[in-house]
């Protein structure tokens, strides 16, 4: 229902740290209608061509100051991610992407005030990595 | 006599904001536009770090509500029991969350709150005296599939009764009150790999005056066999048990509820061309409020924006603006004024 809020186009790119390719991120909007504390953020799923990425390297920011692994996240409840403003989804990956086209699928999913279920959302883009 | 007064939901134009096409004060201004009266917001949607708001967005707030005049009606309110993963919120943590939210709620200018469908029915005692402190009105939404019959919506209902507190009521949303299916919601789900089997099968209910939903009550919660057997893809297993969110009850099931109806939420997924919505007739039920002295707001709900085509734009402003001229039409016709 919320797919299209998913993977914002054109966000997929290198991180560079110091001259050094340390991984590569990704931005999304939120799989739900209002924004909530960071803490509801259900799990968040990357997949590069068809393999994916462990948890553990997973971290994500709210305002590229203050970085959260998954594990972390789910006691961040000061913070909200608010609606229509991204989630930045960072992967430590020692060189990042290889230069060329990727397959980069994005899920990710929040806990919501009714619904029993969690939101999820998903989407696949072609990636492209100069 | 009635005074039906009208109002948008900020809701209806939510994809605007997401997408940053339109900031807060430009949808304020476009609700103006429509000529509507008053305005309904999510707090959690379009107020930064709501209910802890900045001062700087109070100012804007008040400061647009003086250039508009739009009337601030009502604050949709949710309540995150699920905070945290490993736990459920106790009571006293949720009751504490609410009335941040009532106090938030008076610094908007709003006397009525909008308790997501769900919220127990026990924060009312306790929330009461801040209700009476702060002028804030608390009311459940009455919504389909966690309507009259659903356990969380009774024994909200019957401890609303017991208090028996100006400040304790109800909101009605329109989604009970559908008469066909949204085709809206079955093109974007056929799109998605649904079975029009499954669409056709609650078509047919509703030329009976039935719904998916009374079939599931009356089969013990479980979806109907005849159903299930149209049931065929991957998607109709994720939709098909949402298909009974679109209920088919008479207006006078509002009888009984009308001296604690605060707020009514026109929902909405298609505006026709020709004018009445596809699925619900407003004018029918404009006419049953009038008749029984409904002095609230109605309120704009569209939600036609989530079942949006791929590669197609949302026309939240069309479906809005030509939902605002036909109830204000209506409204003129019925009780001789467009709601002033």
């Amino acid at each position: 229902m919320f797919d299209n809020n998913v993977f914002l186009k054109d966000s997929c790119v290198n991180v560079v740290e110091n001259g050094v390719i340390t991984g590569f991120e990704l931005q999304t909007n939120i799989t739900y209608y209002r924004g909530i504390p960071l803490s509801m953020m259900e799990y968040v799923h990357v997949a590069v061509d068809g393999e994916m990425i462990p948890d553990e390297s997973i971290s994500v920011s709210l305002d590229r100051i203050d970085y959260f692994t998954l594990k972390e996240a789910e006691t961040v409840t000061s913070y909200k991610w608010e609606y229509g403003e991204p989630l930045i989804i960072r992967v430590a990956k020692e060189g990042g992407l290889a230069p060329g086209t990727h397959q980069v699928k994005l899920t990710v999913a929040v806990r919501t005030a009714y619904i029993p279920v969690p939101l999820e959302g998903t989407k696949e883009r072609t990636v492209e990595i100069v | 006599m009635s005074r039906i007064k009208t109002c948008v939901s900020l809701y209806s134009l939510q994809d605007q904001y997401l997408t940053k096409k339109m900031t807060l004060n430009d949808i304020l201004r476009f609700v103006k536009e429509c000529g509507t009266q008053g305005i309904e917001i999510l707090p959690d949607q379009m107020l930064k770090n709501a209910p802890h708001v900045s001062d700087e967005t109070l100012e804007n707030w008040h400061q647009m509500l003086k250039e508009t005049g739009l009337t601030p009606v009502i604050a949709d309110v949710f309540l995150n029991t699920n905070l945290y993963k490993n736990r459920t919120l106790t009571h006293r943590e949720c009751i504490d969350l609410l009335i941040e939210e009532i106090k938030l709620a008076n610094k908007l200018g709003m006397h009525l709150i909008r308790l997501v469908s769900m919220v127990p029915y026990w924060v009312i005692e306790p929330l009461l005296p801040y209700c009476e402190k702060y002028d804030v009105t608390i009311a459940l939404e009455v919504h389909a599939g966690m309507a009259f019959d659903i356990e969380a919506t009774s024994s909200f209902i019957r401890e609303m009764k017991r208090l028996n507190s100006p400040y304790a009521g109800l909101v009605i949303d329109t989604s009970i009150f559908c008469r066909r299916f949204p085709r809206v919601v079955r093109e974007y789900e056929i799109q998605n790999g649904a079975s029009p089997e499954m669409f056709d099968y609650c078509d047919r209910l509703y030329e009976r005056g039935e719904d998916l939903h009374k079939q599931m009550v009356k089969n013990g919660g479980r979806l109907p066999d005849a159903f299930v057997a149209t049931m065929k893809t991957r998607e109709d297993q994720i939709f098909g048990p949402l298909c009974d969110g679109y209920e088919c009850y008479p207006f006078t099931v509002l009888d009984e509820y009308m001296p604690y109806i605060r707020h009514i939420h026109l929902k909405m997924y298609e505006m026709t061309p020709e004018g009445p919505e596809y699925s619900i007739d407003f004018k029918g039920l404009l006419q049953y409020l009038h008749s029984k002295g409904y002095d609230g707001y109605v309120a704009t709900e569209y939600e036609g924006n989530r079942f949006t085509l791929p590669g197609h734009p949302t026309v939240e402003k069309e479906q809005v603006a030509a939902n605002q001229k036909y109830i204000q039409q209506c409204l003129k016709e019925i009780q001789g004024s467009e709601g002033n």
